[in-house]
């Protein structure tokens, strides 16, 4: 009896995964949505009775006024907040007027998944959307494996980005449910769905309100006619979504795996708010697998809501030679129109996560010391399908921009022209990434004396330890205010860094006229008044002129001294040939260390390993500087950004083994040192 | 020879079975629900639906082709996984299924709303978690962690003295003042320890020093002021997102509870700790 109770749930449930919502500002939907019969096929798993349901929406003013909200922190307080298109120059007598940028980064995840992701609920996650929205925030929840668990530091905002895959929904008010159509309210808004854009826009809004007013008629209630999973996860999104205080954006994540585990994931970010998310579907990859088709969704969203979106790429280092291949997805050679199309839509890479890091590679940047050994995943594809050394190239953001400027004098336009970010892609609802707080990728992997040496993924004799899990990251936006707007805004500007999880704050710009005098404590002042912001292009160089930058970090109160900062060039040459090549710019300790053999000696180790801690004896709390290219060729493309590095301090291995006890294999790390990254500046001949 | 097969009852039973299986064959109509699949109208209208949800404008016919096709590869290789039982067991199909009946019970719950008396009565009972946190407003002076007490203490001298506090010690990118700074934001940016002093450090005098993850400072603390638990009219959609929360958290545990409580639940195997519903 309680079983045939269960399936009678099941149908219903099952009603739920077809169809369609929201108002369809299309006449079109008449014809294509005449009474839908119930005559479904027999006993099958999609019967297509779809229902519809509504909801409430608690609209958030977004956008407007920049509030500068939960400011004033690094390099000064006291700023207006701004209109990012007046950040440079205002001219004036007065030095305050005018100062318009943004004064501090937020600091967020954007890519956190929970028991509503089909493989994070099935690997056994408890915890959904709003635990996950809650935790970020900083409070206190319980992990699926039962521990209490609270972050270090909480989050300014957060993406809750479940795969779209499977986000089922319903909508029968439109379809004419005969059931339904018994409710006179009901057949109304039926039939203002079915008589143009504009009534359909009225019958939501009627819809919205009743639900908000607790007005719905009876019917509307019904369980069957429940929410979707994606309505009820932009309901969670609004709900915690506080402006000033903490941003909630909304997204998914399209997880494509071509060819069954090349890593081709984007997560796609809203700028808006729920009015407008609900009113299209995700897209999935039962529809497609070409990042090309998500753009044209991307495309027609962006048409049909007013609203804007983008995407972010992650995991290159699982792709097998895919992420940044040099070729479209059926093996075209690009066009200058593709490549505009991948910039328009993807503006950010996600350069480091739990599945390790995918910003450059040792055989790649064989000169790069810090590349070495440092948090690779690079033996297979997600379902560790063998990594041929040859796909390297096309996987990390590095070589990506470098391989980018090169299609870009080939064809007009560069294809990959990205900004950094970094987030945990946890899969308990925990973006607990502090090294000592980590609650890693799934719930089996949750604080427990073996997990180092369990199998984190195994496909037949292939492998990944528990210990090879990455404990990062986070994305730093330098956003006017905490606001869904402004955050979206600057992240499409690329106004942002990656880092691997310490909330260190870092600026870059780039001019012509930068010198030692703009050595300040608010390097923000010079750095807009006289260049540009990361993830900006250089203007044409002056004649006989080289690009200087400023460059600034200071460190996370709680986490490890400064080791040094470093500027990483990438360019092309006469003969195409790509080249990179690393120049420290400021450090610590400058009474002892030197450069031998062009590289800086190493800052040192205070790292008790038994104990899991460290001293900030060596390296400094802040390090400013500016920089001038020494090599500059006015007529070779180029780019600049900054890796910003820490001391070595605890990996989160060597906590483990400090708590629990336990003995690691002498190939574990137990140090690490964390590092931030920033969006480049380009520079372009003209 | 011949004779002794035919009376052996084994061969009886073959041909028997094998008469049956022919005329069964002969009987029964061609294909049965199982390896048959319509597609209906409302199953057609359903897949346009949500192309049309998606893409905001119906299908063209040739996508629609393509819709139907793989709604008719889906149903044929899930029944053939399911008749292979490939459906049991497996722990996304169960998830997903255990996920959607819990929406469903937290939907219901969603249906009544919250009056003031009880919003108001959640506020008084947990007041501390939606206390606006004190406010400081401070002047720092920034000093190295090395710094030694003499140093400390020039640079208490002349910022008592009244030279601006911005241009003593190690010029650094933390503010040298803060107005009306929450105190979570202040252990935010300048570490816990920190925001700890500054809510109790004496008024109007440079005091300190004291340590925060970067180094030293001086501090002059020129105003505080106290938390408070602002009116609900203030906090109504946290206190309601709170109640609502707060319900959801219950109401779920409540019910599975409940269904639990109609299950035998037999573990038979051993070396199983106990276990309650949580």
């Amino acid at each position: 009896m309680r079983y045939l109770n269960l399936n009678r749930w099941l149908v219903a449930m099952a009603a739920i995964l077809v169809a369609a919502c929201g108002p369809s500002p299309d006449p079109a939907v008449k014809s294509a949505a005449p009474a839908a019969k119930a005559t479904a096929p027999a006993p099958q798993s999609a019967t297509p009775a779809a229902k519809s349901a509504t909801e409430a929406t608690e609209t958030v003013q977004l956008g407007g006024a920049s509030t500068g909200a939960g400011s004033m922190s690094a390099d000064l307080g006291d700023v207006q907040p701004a209109d990012p298109s007046k950040f440079h120059k205002e001219p004036g007598y007065s030095p305050y007027a005018g100062r318009r940028y943004p004064d501090r980064p937020y600091f967020g995840d954007s890519h956190v998944h929970t028991a509503w992701s089909a493989d994070a609920g099935g690997s056994g996650a408890t915890l959904g959307p709003e635990e996950a929205t809650r935790f970020a925030r900083g409070e206190q929840v319980v992990s699926t494996s039962g521990q209490p668990v609270k972050l270090g530091t909480p989050l300014d905002w957060v993406v809750i980005a479940d795969h779209s895959d499977g986000m089922g929904v319903i909508s029968e008010i439109k379809g004419g449910n005969a059931e339904m159509m018994a409710d006179p309210t009901i057949k109304k808004w039926h039939d203002m769905f079915a008589a143009g854009p504009a009534e359909a826009m009225k019958a939501t809004m009627e819809l919205i309100n009743a639900q908000a007013t607790k007005k719905l008629p009876p019917l509307v209630m019904d369980p069957k006619f429940a929410k979707t999973v994606w309505l009820k996860n932009t309901a969670i999104a609004e709900k915690y979504n506080e402006p000033g205080r903490f941003t909630t954006l909304i997204g998914y994540e399209w997880t494509s795996n071509a060819g069954g585990g090349d890593n081709l994931h984007r997560n796609v970010i809203y700028r808006d708010g729920k009015d407008k998310a609900d009113r299209v579907l995700p897209y999935t990859t039962f529809q497609s697998e070409n990042p090309e088709d998500l753009w044209k969704w991307m495309t027609e969203w962006e048409k049909t809501t007013g609203g804007k979106m983008l995407a972010i790429p992650h995991n290159g280092n699982l792709s097998n030679g895919r992420m940044f291949e040099v070729k479209t997805f059926a093996g075209a050679p690009l066009t200058k129109a593709w490549a505009d199309e991948r910039q328009k839509w993807e503006p950010l890479f996600e350069a480091i996560q739990m599945k390790g890091q995918s910003e450059s590679h040792p055989s790649l940047s064989v000169t790069d010391e810090f590349a070495k050994n440092y948090e690779l995943w690079d033996r297979g594809n997600l379902v560790l399908a063998p990594k041929k050394p040859e796909m390297i190239q096309y996987e990390y953001a590095r070589e990506a921009l470098k391989n980018g400027m090169k299609v870009e004098q080939d064809t007009g336009a560069n294809p990959f022209k990205y900004g950094m970010s970094a987030a945990t892609d946890t899969h308990n609802g925990l973006t607990a990434a502090e090294e000592d707080n980590y609650f890693a990728k799934f719930p089996s992997a949750e604080p427990r004396a073996d997990r180092w040496d369990e199998d984190a993924m195994k496909f037949g004799d292939r492998v990944i330890k528990g210990w090879e899990l990455t404990a990062a990251g986070r994305t730093a936006v330098w956003a006017t205010g905490n606001t869904r707007a402004e955050l979206w805004d600057a992240m499409k500007r690329r106004e942002t860094y990656g880092t691997s999880g310490p909330h260190m704050v870092v600026r870059f710009f780039g001019g012509y006229d930068f010198s030692a005098d703009d050595i300040s404590r608010s390097p923000a002042v010079a750095g807009y008044a006289k260049g540009v912001p990361m993830g900006a292009d250089l203007p044409a160089a002056p004649a006989g002129k080289a690009p200087t930058f400023l460059v600034a970090a200071l460190k996370d109160p709680k986490t490890g001294n400064l080791d040094r900062i470093q500027v990483i060039k990438g360019w092309v040459d006469k003969a195409g040939k790509t080249h990179e090549k690393i120049f420290d710019v400021v450090w610590s300790d400058t009474q002892r260390r030197k450069i031998l053999n062009g590289k800086l000696t190493p800052v040192g180790n205070t790292v008790d390993v038994a104990r899991a801690t460290w001293t900030n004896s060596i390296g400094a709390p802040e390090l400013i500087g500016v920089w001038k290219d020494p090599e500059f060729d006015p007529a070779l493309r180029a780019f600049y950004y900054v890796r910003v590095l820490e001391i070595p301090t605890p990996r989160w291995t060597a906590y483990d083994a400090a708590y629990f006890k336990v003995k690691m294999a002498p190939n574990v790390p137990m140090t690490t040192q964390e590092r931030a990254f920033t969006s480049p500046i380009w520079y372009t001949p003209k | 020879m011949i004779h002794k097969l035919l009376r052996e009852p084994v061969l009886h039973f073959l041909l028997i079975g094998v008469a049956i299986f022919v005329a069964y064959g002969l009987v029964a109509p061609r294909g049965n629900d199982s390896t048959r699949i319509v597609v209906t109208q409302g199953v057609v209208d359903a897949l346009a639906r949500e192309h049309q949800a998606r893409w905001q404008r119906p299908p063209v016919e040739q996508e629609l082709a393509g819709l139907v096709e793989a709604y008719v590869r889906d149903e044929i290789l899930y029944r053939e996984g399911a008749a292979l039982g490939l459906d049991r067991d497996d722990p996304v199909i169960k998830r997903r299924v255990r996920q959607k009946l819990e929406v469903v019970a937290e939907e219901q719950l969603a249906r009544d709303a919250p009056t003031d008396g009880d919003l108001q009565a959640y506020l008084a009972r947990h007041a501390d978690r939606f206390t606006r946190p004190g406010t400081v407003s401070f002047e720092q002076i920034f000093l190295p962690a090395r710094a030694t007490a003499a140093e400390v203490e020039v640079a208490r001298a002349s910022a008592a003295r009244g030279v601006d506090p911005a241009r003593h010690g190690q010029s650094s990118m933390l503010p040298p003042r803060a107005v009306n700074m929450p105190l979570d934001l202040a252990a935010r940016d300048f570490g816990v320890g920190l925001a700890a002093d500054l809510a109790k450090l004496p008024l109007n005098e440079w005091a300190g020093p004291v340590r925060s993850g970067f180094g030293q400072h001086l501090v002059r603390v020129t105003a505080r002021t106290p938390s408070v638990v602002p009116p609900l009219a203030e906090v109504r959609p946290a206190v309601a997102r709170e109640w609502e929360s707060e319900r959801r958290v219950a109401s779920l545990s409540d019910s599975y509870k409940k269904l639990r409580s109609q299950y035998e639940i037999v573990i038979e195997a051993k070396n199983v700790p106990p276990v309650a519903a949580r």
